[in-house]
């Protein structure tokens, strides 16, 4: 079976897999996500803490360009790449971390025509192996800069993924079995048919949003790019545009594991249907968009209220009651899966 | 938690450490979010700490050299800038030091202004204290909070003074500016709101399971160990030394005030937090006493008012401003030594004044709380993670620039 | 009432001490005075921390040039010894100016360390025995020239406080 398979035949298809990838859900809007996104972040903190947050850039509109002002002038400083840093991965490597934040996006389906983009009957199995990937490249580019702070960064996290890799694939695992199917697009349709997945197997979801707190770094758990006590983990050394890249990253880490949230646990598309480019994708796609947005809101508004978690807890609790969670979401979904 | 039997804690032993391979230096710098104006340098075998050496003197200004070629009254605002958080203590201790010299003592009125500006500034201290507590631990929340907490009280202190932090107020023979009319309704109101608000506090960060996580158990100092390594302040009574300056060697005001001097046993990160907090509810009881007592009567030194000009008397009995006369701006105390002994926020500031009758101090030692916390780092970090050490410093409050002078 | 305390403790830690220091309350300046040979600070040093003088305050130095003397001063206290609580003791020690040596305290009490270190940076004070006698709040550009001392003037200039060592322009 060769690539070829999989590319699109006729100028239309073409054109409309094109505008999936590149502009909804692609890559300008995830530009646009990361934008709004930081700003909701600073903005719902500032509100917590008894101050404005991002104000003067865009005054009438509440700061909200402040990532494009922040960005404009990551450009415009000098790009310092450390003399004992390894050339190749520090320059690299942010570009590779990028590139594969946003490939799960690819294989998740927004709209009940999705095969039309991508015809595949794995498409759970795609996504849950690419969130999978991107640690790794972390902890080459904590090696990469030569910087002790970067590389004891770099192995909290080596630590923390291998803790918390187990509990992800079995909930991954104990989905498949709820569902008894990889394909994305059928599972929205069985929680059409029955309930959303947040209530056939809630411990699951539980597990689910503790891995993806960690995996992003978002705070109680941003231990490795711990700000008082490694400058910025791996990613001290960076500066000017990386900079700007290496911030932006978690963020479009999170959106990945959103989405595949939001059409694993939250129905995807549930109550809209239909068919065509338009009507069967575009405009589901809004709704499961949404159902995502909204679930990176309340990841990122955890920063107002906890403090950071110590390594060795964090790793503790990955191998004791987040595993048993983990597990008994097996259980769980063995009971239910008898009823639906 | 029970700490690696071999890691050693005498000096001797400390410098001994060869650095096996897999020990790593860190020099968590100045340029470094988790080490305000200083540098430590961790050791770490893996994620354990295992030496410390806390390299200070980033800010060392020379208050002492510095006092040495200046008159008496112009001391003080060079002790105030060090302590810069908790400047009506650091002011107190100079004024108390120099009055012994003198032979002369304020009267009442002075006193109880005194007392209700240093426990205002006690409470500043701590507020800023729990604020960097947070800060290291990650959460900007309660860091921006006891930040902004700690405005009203400044507000109050700049309508006092003028000034918003040194504010240079307490002099020998009694206080510059005498309280405004409607200073104990303003103080009420900026009480009653920070009583409001020490409810918030206990929700979201007291009560906080990650807080109770990271800082239970983590740097321990048994009450016999803080005795011997001479620590102060609040970190010695979470340790169970119950000593307070206040209650065992009296000065200025509080032989008149009914206060506890909360203690706890445990001698680890938490309990210091909670004495913190318990010492705020203090504080605010004990400025409540004082409004409610407080005398009439002139807030500077007879011999001294008695020197004053006409138009300075006028200014005086209208605004409540003292200026200063010649006498005081000239003092010759005659020759002797003084000592003062004052609670700061911090913990206890001590003062050494050696006069050889002249108008300039001819020795002056200043030794700060933060400064006297130091074996914290040496002695009680090693032998935790790494990700102990920042919630070590933010939980003993220390300074960098009071420990410098 | 603070005078018949205070006179018990002169009466006991004199009886400790026998001859080797001198101990009388002053009562001006408000603290105990204890003056003392510099080869007998040890042991005094050693009596006052049985009386019940656990902790150490301050350690300093006050420079006399013009007598030709240097004198410094041990600040202790107590924590735990409810009688000798409010109190401060002051253990004095005189050394020639020219060689100023004294035995460092720090096996006595341990919360001297950091104070002794800074008034060797500061003064040049010798204490033989102290485990870690660098320098602690000065760069390493000015070791050995006793900032402290009365000798030593500030000097407006940033390159003479480095380099010749603080003579006035």
């Amino acid at each position: 079976m060769s690539v070829l398979y999989f590319l699109p035949q006729g100028w239309l298809p073409l054109l409309e897999s094109l505008f999936y990838a590149l502009i909804f859900p692609g890559f300008v809007i995830i530009l646009l996500l990361a934008f709004f996104i930081i700003w909701f972040e600073r903005k719902a903190a500032a509100r917590v803490q008894m101050r404005y947050g991002p104000l003067w850039v865009s005054k009438r509109t509440g700061g909200i360009i402040q990532l494009l002002a922040d960005m404009i002038r990551f450009s415009f400083q000098e790009f310092i790449i450390p003399e004992g840093a390894d050339f190749l991965p520090f320059v690299f490597l942010p570009g590779f971390l990028l590139a594969f934040a946003v490939l799960p996006t690819v294989f998740i389906p927004i709209g009940p025509d999705y095969t039309r983009i991508f015809p595949s009957a794995y498409t759970l199995l795609l996504a849950a192996a690419f969130t999978l990937v991107i640690p790794v490249y972390l902890v080459v580019t904590g090696w990469a800069a030569d910087n002790k702070f970067s590389f004891i960064g770099a192995l909290r996290e080596a630590y923390l993924l291998i803790s918390y890799e187990v509990p992800y694939i079995l909930v991954i695992a104990s989905m498949v079995l709820l569902y008894r199917t990889l394909d994305l697009v059928r599972v929205v349709d069985m929680q059409e048919s029955s309930l959303p997945g947040i209530l056939l197997n809630p411990v699951a979801a539980i597990v689910y949003l503790l891995v993806v707190i960690r995996s992003t770094g978002r705070v109680p758990y941003d231990i490795v790019e711990a700000d008082s006590e490694l400058i910025f983990g791996p990613y001290t050394e960076y500066s000017s545009l990386m900079f700007g890249f290496v911030m932006g990253v978690p963020y479009i880490e999170l959106y990945s594991y959103s989405l595949l949230f939001s059409v694993l646990f939250l129905g995807g598309w549930a109550p809209m249907g239909g068919s065509g480019f338009v009507g069967g994708l575009i405009l589901p796609g809004l709704l499961t968009f949404v159902k995502a947005v909204i679930v990176m809101c309340f990841l990122v508004f955890l920063r107002a209220v906890y403090p950071r978690y110590k390594l060795n807890k964090a790793m503790e609790a990955g191998w004791s009651w987040v595993l048993y969670l983990a597990l008994v979401s097996l259980l769980v979904s063995a009971a239910v899966s008898r009823l639906i | 938690m029970s700490l690696p039997k071999e890691v050693p804690f005498t000096y001797e032993a400390l410098s001994q450490i060869e650095l096996k391979n897999g020990v790593i230096e860190l020099q968590v710098g100045p340029a470094h979010a988790g080490s305000g104006h200083m540098r430590i340098v961790v050791w770490v075998e893996g994620d354990t700490v295992v030496k410390v050496d806390p390299d200070i003197g980033y800010v060392h200004r020379g208050v002492e050299k510095l006092s040495e070629d200046r008159i008496y009254i112009k001391a003080i605002p060079i002790v105030e800038r060090p302590a810069l958080v908790d400047t009506v203590n650091a002011n107190l201790a100079y004024v108390i030091a120099l009055e012994k010299l003198l032979g002369l003592e304020a009267p009442p009125r002075a006193q109880y202004i005194r007392v209700i500006t240093a426990e205002i500034s006690r409470i500043i201290s701590h507020l800023y204290g729990i604020a960097i507590f947070g800060i290291f631990m990650g959460s900007s929340t309660v860091f921006m909070w006891a930040l902004a907490d700690r405005e009203p009280f400044i507000d109050i202190m700049e309508e006092l003074t003028g000034a918003r932090i040194t504010y240079s107020h307490i002099i020998p023979g009694g206080v510059r500016w005498d309280l405004p009319k409607d200073f104990a309704d303003r103080l009420e109101i900026a009480l009653q709101y920070l009583e409001r608000r020490m409810k918030d506090y206990e929700s979201i960060w007291i009560k906080n399971p990650v807080v109770e996580a990271r800082t239970k158990g983590v740097g321990t100092l048994s009450a016999t160990r803080a005795v011997e390594l001479g620590v102060v302040g609040p970190n010695l009574r979470a340790s169970g030394v119950g000593y307070d300056v206040r209650k065992d060697s009296p000065y200025a005001a509080y032989p008149d005030f009914d206060f506890e001097v909360p203690t706890l046993s445990e001698g680890d990160s938490y309990a210091r937090l909670l004495i913190r907090v318990e010492e705020i509810k203090q504080s605010i009881s004990i400025i409540r006493q004082a409004l409610k007592k407080i005398p009439q009567g002139r807030v500077i030194y007879e011999d001294y008012y008695k020197r004053m000009s006409p138009l300075m008397k006028k200014i005086y009995d209208e605004t409540g401003r003292v200026k200063f006369t010649s006498l005081v701006t000239s003092l010759s105390p005659p020759k002797g030594e003084a000592i003062s002994r004052v609670e700061g926020g911090r913990g206890e500031v001590f003062y050494y004044l050696v006069s050889d009758g002249g108008k300039t101090p001819y020795r002056f030692r200043a030794v700060t709380p933060s400064f006297r916390n130091l074996p914290y780092f040496t002695h009680v970090m090693p032998g935790h993670k790494l990700a102990d050490v920042p919630v070590i410093y933010g939980s003993i409050d220390y300074f960098p620039p009071e420990a410098d002078r | 009432m603070i005078s018949l305390q205070v006179d018990a403790v002169v009466q006991e830690l004199s009886g400790l001490v026998g001859d080797k220091a001198k101990v009388v309350y002053d009562q001006k300046a408000g603290f105990l005075r204890v003056e003392t040979e510099c080869k007998n600070a040890a042991d005094v040093a050693k009596k006052m921390k049985e009386t019940g003088f656990d902790h150490c305050i301050s350690v300093t130095a006050v420079d006399f040039p013009v007598e030709g003397r240097m004198s410094v001063v041990w600040h202790v206290s107590s924590y735990t010894n409810s009688k000798l609580m409010g109190m401060l003791a002051a253990l004095t020690v005189n050394v020639e100016r020219a060689r100023p040596e004294v035995p460092s305290l720090v096996p006595v009490w341990e919360s001297a360390v950091f104070h002794e270190r800074e008034t060797h940076e500061m003064f040049g004070v010798g204490f033989a025995g102290h485990p870690d006698l660098r320098q602690l709040l000065l760069p390493d550009e000015f070791k050995g020239k006793w900032p402290l001392r009365k000798d030593f003037k500030l000097s407006k200039k940033r390159e003479d406080l480095f380099n010749k060592g603080g003579a006035e322009p």
